[in-house]
């Protein structure tokens, strides 16, 4: 059976940036948000592979990705993400920063989806990145799927296999460094991935092309999510503890490694 | 871990009517131009000739993973941006000020270190008596041909991001990034798009439009194949260098503050400090290729010039959050190749259209792409091919006529002097600044190249200290440069971690430089035997990003650390690098 | 005050874990509390710890034995909405960070996790961009759902009290956990537990002074460490890309090891880092390790900038040698 994958994702700072917080009107945002450059949301990211994978295997499949951000920001993010597999882009123009309130991103990307014309929801899988980049929270996923009235639900998605009764396989990483491996009769399901196992796919201009010619319309389209927040807060810091490092130079490694024992072993 | 179980899209030919190599601000006065052409009401009739129905399919590829991530110091009078922007809406672009005051500073040698001929020390110690602070005298005029004052301070990489968007949200043009072009299509002396490194991509297209800076690949295999004009070459460069910096809290310059300096750290070494809104400064250098050193790494002598009294009273407690470097050719005009061809085009600094007389390229860019959208626009209407003759009808006369081209003919020998040395080099290019190019000094029939390390520190360093500089550097794995300078009287650096660090941590925390470690090395040294044989290795100690370390005999290239500002190529005497369309480099988005 | 709910879940051996007894202990030091645990023999959990509790409930039987979102949902939800709490504090385990979002959803409230401290006047404080900035904020939206993370407190000393009302729960559900599975004892990543986090840098893989890579050396040099030291192991983003693309370098490394901005934030009391520069991305999933260690070859590198510590500029391979040759 053909599966509809939504994948939720949304942008990050380029995590090689660095960030520092400020003050604004509208609450909390990051200093020079407009200049850093972002990226799709890494968790995001390997779900949007593992939809791929698994479009690529079971024919008939599509992806559509459901994203809110900043539209001009999303467009430039795009530019790359579309060259890496076929999908269709559901954008909506807003903030696409960490302080805004996970219950309101995850109610206007609910709406978004019920929206989508001609989507069965026997054949849906609500796919997402557990956390995120920015809010690190892992909370949107599930109340998506919720608002969405989708009760069949898995986080920190490692692996996902369909057997030959169409039933799905899925791994959850839990603590420990273990997985829970649980069996789903069928869709409607949400899955909010951890890393997974495949690696970014490369390039390729003429899926990019392909992409672009309904991306290009719809981000030009793209309505305002309107966010609401029931979040205050009172203040957002950058940690000021600094250490005051040690440097050891010129010392015999037989020595170090006695310091670092005696050290392990305390 | 498992690939992707399936197979990877066929690679098929690409069918687009213009493919742009580079975005940069030449390019982005392109598509500025051209998609606003296209919006227009005559515009939206023009039909695709490679898609029948739709309009003109405007493709770029930029091989940074950004349009944002360029280098350079821009403080430019705009004059070309103004005529596509006139009201330029400077507080929608982040970094971006007019310039509020401007100053051209002589900088004394306050350690003693420099190479200054007899006649500047005699000057620096006359400066010196009558009290000059801070070991900056402050000229006092800023000759006509460099002045600025009209003009505005940009972060490039900013703007670049600013034009991108509007381009991309017009929806007429794709700006595709991280996509590096790696040659031109070249079909019976014409021009039939470009083939792209990742997967071999052919896009056709029926105008390529080489906007790949200096070092890009595909301009110099365009130069191979179709020659250079008569007495035209390149072999005039610099490596530019820069940091974006936090000011500190005791700063009190304002915004639109501009430095332009000259002597220090060497006398051939020009600077440049430009205050962006929000307490944070552009500060740089630029490298010639006529500095006679061979182990000459912009990066300490960028330390040794931040470090300047004159600049560290408002530099020292900032913060560095941004570096980046790039080779600027400075040829001039001496290095345009052919503008036009069949099938192709040239713009920006890669067309020779940087000023430098007037030390401005960016608005230059920009001018050519715009002259290059308006031609384009013509031939459209016109309903004709993209043939040599009708570019050159239309774009090559477009700049001729243009100020581009007059202030070009001015600045073409300017810098003549600096051939035969520091005092003529400043000499000539103020004869020729004020007359506007009538008077110069003759070119020397040999231009200066990089001495031998030996002949270089003659009466500074003894060749036994070289040979033990030599030795320990070559057990290290490090270049000579650092131990060099510290021999010839060059304080070591005190790194602070915020402003002074090492040369891997301005990687990291200003450059933010990555690269996917599944690429090829793009930077190959083509022959071993003749590496090995080299005696100075200039490659590894100019090398802007510490990429080019000291191998077994012929050098290594670490592509995870490189900047891609192509100084390798042409500081090669033996011309024994190529240096291949790749992936990766700089991450910051403010240089 | 608000009335409030700790809401507990037992492992599928039937006991609660050290999360939960921190989570009341940051209840304990906001006023009364009411009690519900979910999971295998949570009605003998609950009143082992119900000292104090205005009212006790749990849920257990089949439906929430093991872990899984619907059943999990329906039965939190149930807890919740019995105890009459507008605020409710739970731990921030995997298993209730999946179910409780979802619960908030359908009650129209909110959710809150990965919270490190909760003030008394129910400000709560938690951190953004993966540890880089923390931030106090509180919620309007009711039930709240304030989910602690492990390791945030010092468990409590839980008294046993009165017994719990048992609440029937019957969920129907397309889902069936099958079991569970281990990596494999090379494959060690990170033990909760465990005292030391050692980590591992992409400096392992690069050619070593004599020109020449030592990659085999490298992998045994760290597992035998690891191994023998019961330490968890963690793995700088570099160094896991280069693995998955299959060159030749440390094959037991996966995303799973990955420590960082785009990796895990694990707690423990040690850790030492090698071969490793200290950037910004890596170091933030440093965030809750105490005592930070750090060899590199390096004097300039990230961690002497305040990162860790100590950092011991030397050969990370000498001195595992060594190290080996002591513990």
């Amino acid at each position: 059976m053909p599966y509809q994958i939504i994948v939720c994702g949304g942008l990050a700072p380029d995590p090689l940036q660095t960030l520092e917080p400020v003050t604004t009107p509208a609450g909390p945002g990051l200093k020079n948000e407009l200049m850093l450059p972002a990226v799709f949301d890494p968790w995001a990211g390997h779900a949007l592979y593992e939809a791929a994978n698994l479009a690529k295997n079971v024919p008939g499949s599509v992806i559509k990705v459901v994203s809110i951000a900043p539209k001009a920001k999303l467009q430039q993010v795009m530019m790359t993400v579309a060259q890496k597999l076929p999908f269709e882009l559901v954008p909506l123009d807003g903030p696409g920063g960490g302080f805004t309130d996970s219950a309101s991103v995850a109610t206007a990307l609910a709406d978004a989806i019920a929206a989508i014309p001609g989507l069965d929801k026997s054949q849906m899988l609500l796919f997402g990145g557990w956390e995120s980049a920015t809010r690190g929270a892992g909370v949107v996923m599930q109340m998506v799927g919720e608002k969405l009235g989708i009760t069949e639900q898995f986080l920190a998605v490692d692996e996902l296999k369909v057997d030959e009764s169409g039933a799905l396989i899925i791994k959850e990483r839990v603590e420990g460094g273990r997985h829970q491996v649980s069996k789903c009769a069928a869709p409607p399901a949400v899955l909010a991935w951890a890393t997974g196992n495949l690696p970014e796919p490369s390039n390729h201009p003429q899926t990019g092309m392909a992409n672009m010619r309904a991306m290009m319309p719809a981000l030009q389209k793209a309505k305002a999510a309107a966010l609401t927040s029931t979040l205050s807060y009172a203040s957002v810091a950058l940690p000021a503890v600094t250490r005051q490092t040690k440097i050891v130079k010129d010392v015999p490694a037989a020595q170090i490694a006695q310091e670092l024992a005696d050290w392990i072993k305390q | 871990m498992n690939p992707l179980p399936s197979d990877e899209p066929e690679v098929k030919p690409l069918d687009a009517d213009i493919v742009c190599v580079g975005y940069g601000p030449a390019t982005a006065g392109f598509l500025t131009t051209l998609t606003r052409g296209l919006q227009e009401e005559s515009g939206q009739a023009l039909e695709s000739r490679a898609m029948p129905g739709l309009p003109p399919q405007v493709l770029c590829y930029e091989r940074a993973d950004d349009i944002a991530f360029g280098v350079s110091g821009v403080v430019t009078r705009g004059r070309a941006i103004r005529a596509t922007f006139p009201e330029l809406p400077l507080e929608e672009i982040p970094m971006a000020t007019r310039v509020s005051d401007e100053k051209l500073v002589y900088l004394l040698d306050p350690v003693g270190a420099s190479r200054r001929p007899a006649l500047m020390q005699l000057a620096d110690k006359v400066l010196q008596a009558f009290g000059v602070k801070q070991s900056g005298w402050e000229l006092p005029y800023c000759p006509d041909f460099l002045h600025k004052r009209d003009g505005f301070i940009l972060s490039l990489g900013q703007f670049n991001q600013w034009t991108g968007q509007q381009v991309m949200m017009s929806g007429l043009a794709q700006i595709w990034p991280s996509t590096p072009v790696s040659e031109a299509l070249i079909e019976n002396d014409k021009v039939a798009g470009v083939v792209l490194a990742g997967d071999g991509t052919e896009v056709r297209a029926e105008l390529t439009v080489v906007g790949d800076g200096p070092v890009g690949p595909v301009g110099r295999r365009l130069d191979e194949v179709m020659g250079m004009p008569a007495g035209h070459a390149r072999d005039e460069w610099a490596v530019g260098m820069k940091m974006v910096v936090e000011l500190p809290e005791s700063c009190t310059l304002p915004e639109g503050t501009v430095f332009h300096t000259i002597g220090y750290p060497e006398p051939e070494i020009f600077g440049f400090f430009y205050v962006h809104p929000g307490r944070v400064a552009s500060v740089g250098i630029f490298v010639p290729s006529w500095l006679e050193t061979p182990a000459r790494t912009a990066y300490r002598y960028l330390q040794h010039f931040v470090q300047h009294p004159y600049l560290w009273q408002h530099l020292e407690g900032g913060r560095m959050r941004s570096w980046g470097a790039k080779s600027l050719l400075e040829s001039g005009r001496r290095g345009e190749p052919h503008l036009c061809g069949d099938g192709y085009a040239r713009i920006g600094e890669g067309s020779g259209s940087t000023n430098v007389l007037t030390g401005s390229g960016v608005d230059e860019a920009w001018l050519t792409g715009t002259q290059l959208a308006e031609a384009v626009l013509e031939i459209y209407r016109a309903g004709l091919p993209f043939s040599q003759e009708n570019l050159k009808t239309r774009y090559e006369a477009r700049r001729r006529r243009s100020w581009l081209e007059e202030e070009s003919i001015i600045a073409e020998r300017a810098r003549n002097g600096f051939q035969r040395g520091v005092l003529t080099g400043f000499i000539g290019m103020g004869l020729a600044g004020l007359t506007k190019g009538r008077v110069y000094v003759p070119r020397p029939v040999e231009d200066k190249k990089a001495a031998r390390l030996e002949d270089f520190y003659v009466g500074r360093v003894s060749h036994s200290q070289i040979e033990k500089i030599r030795e320990r550097c070559a057990r290290d794995g490090k270049p000579l440069h650092d131990a060099l300078m510290d021999a010839a009287g060059w304080p070591p650096i005190q790194f602070d971690g915020q402003l002074l660090v090492s040369h891997q941590d301005a990687l990291l925390m200003g450059g933010k430089v990555q690269a996917p470690s599944d690429t090829p090395d793009h930077v190959v040294f083509l022959e071993p035997d003749v590496c090995i044989a080299c005696h100075d290795k200039i490659c590894i100690e100019i090398c802007s990003g510490e990429a080019i370390h000291p191998g077994s005999g012929v050098p290594a290239f670490d592509h995870e650390k490189c900047v891609h500002c192509g100084a390798c190529l042409w500081n090669c005497p033996l011309e024994n690098i190529e240096f291949c369309a790749a992936p990766g480099g700089l991450h910051s988005a403010e240089n | 005050m608000e009335p409030i709910l700790v809401l507990l879940h037992t492992t599928d051996e039937g006991a609660l874990p050290k999360a939960a007894l921190e989570t009341l202990a940051v209840a304990q030091t906001l006023g009364t509390y009411h009690l519900a645990v979910l999971g295998a023999n949570a009605a003998a959990a609950a009143q082992s710890v119900s000292a104090g509790a205005l009212s006790v409930r749990a849920i257990e039987g089949d439906a929430v034995a093991v872990s899984r979102y619907a059943t999990d949902a329906v039965a939190a939800q149930a807890l919740a909405t019995a105890s009459g709490a507008t605020v409710i504090l739970a731990p921030c385990t995997l298993r209730f960070q999946r179910a409780l979002p979802g619960v908030a959803a359908r009650l129209n409230g909110a959710c809150d996790t990965h919270v490190v401290a909760v003030d008394p006047d129910l400000s709560i404080h938690r951190w953004y961009y993966r540890q880089r900035m923390e931030a106090t904020q509180s919620r309007t939206a009711r039930p709240w759902f304030v989910l602690i993370e492990p390791g945030a407190a010092d468990p409590c000393a839980a008294q046993p009290g009165a017994a719990a009302e048992v609440l029937p729960c019957a969920v129907e559900t397309r889902t069936e956990v099958i079991g569970y599975q281990s990596p494999n004892a090379d494959q060690q990543t990170i033990r909760p537990d465990a005292q030391l986090l050692f980590v591992a840098g992409a400096g392992w893989t690069k050619k070593q002074k004599d020109g020449q890579t030592h990659t085999d050396e490298a992998g045994s040099l760290i597992l035998n460490f690891v191994q023998h030291n019961k330490t968890s192991l963690g793995s700088s983003k570099s160094l896991v890309d280069l693995s998955g693309e299959g060159q030749a370098v440390l094959p037991f490394l996966t995303h799973l090891h990955q420590v960082g901005q785009t990796g895990s934030t694990p707690r423990h009391r040690k850790g030492l880092s090698t071969c490793c520069h200290g950037e910004e991305p890596h170091v933030v999933g440093w965030r809750f390790i105490n005592e930070r260690r750090a060899i590199n070859l390096d004097a300039a590198c990230g961690w002497a900038r305040g990162k860790a510590d100590v950092l011991y500029v030397a050969d990370a391979f000498e001195v595992m040698r060594e190290l080996a040759k002591l513990l």
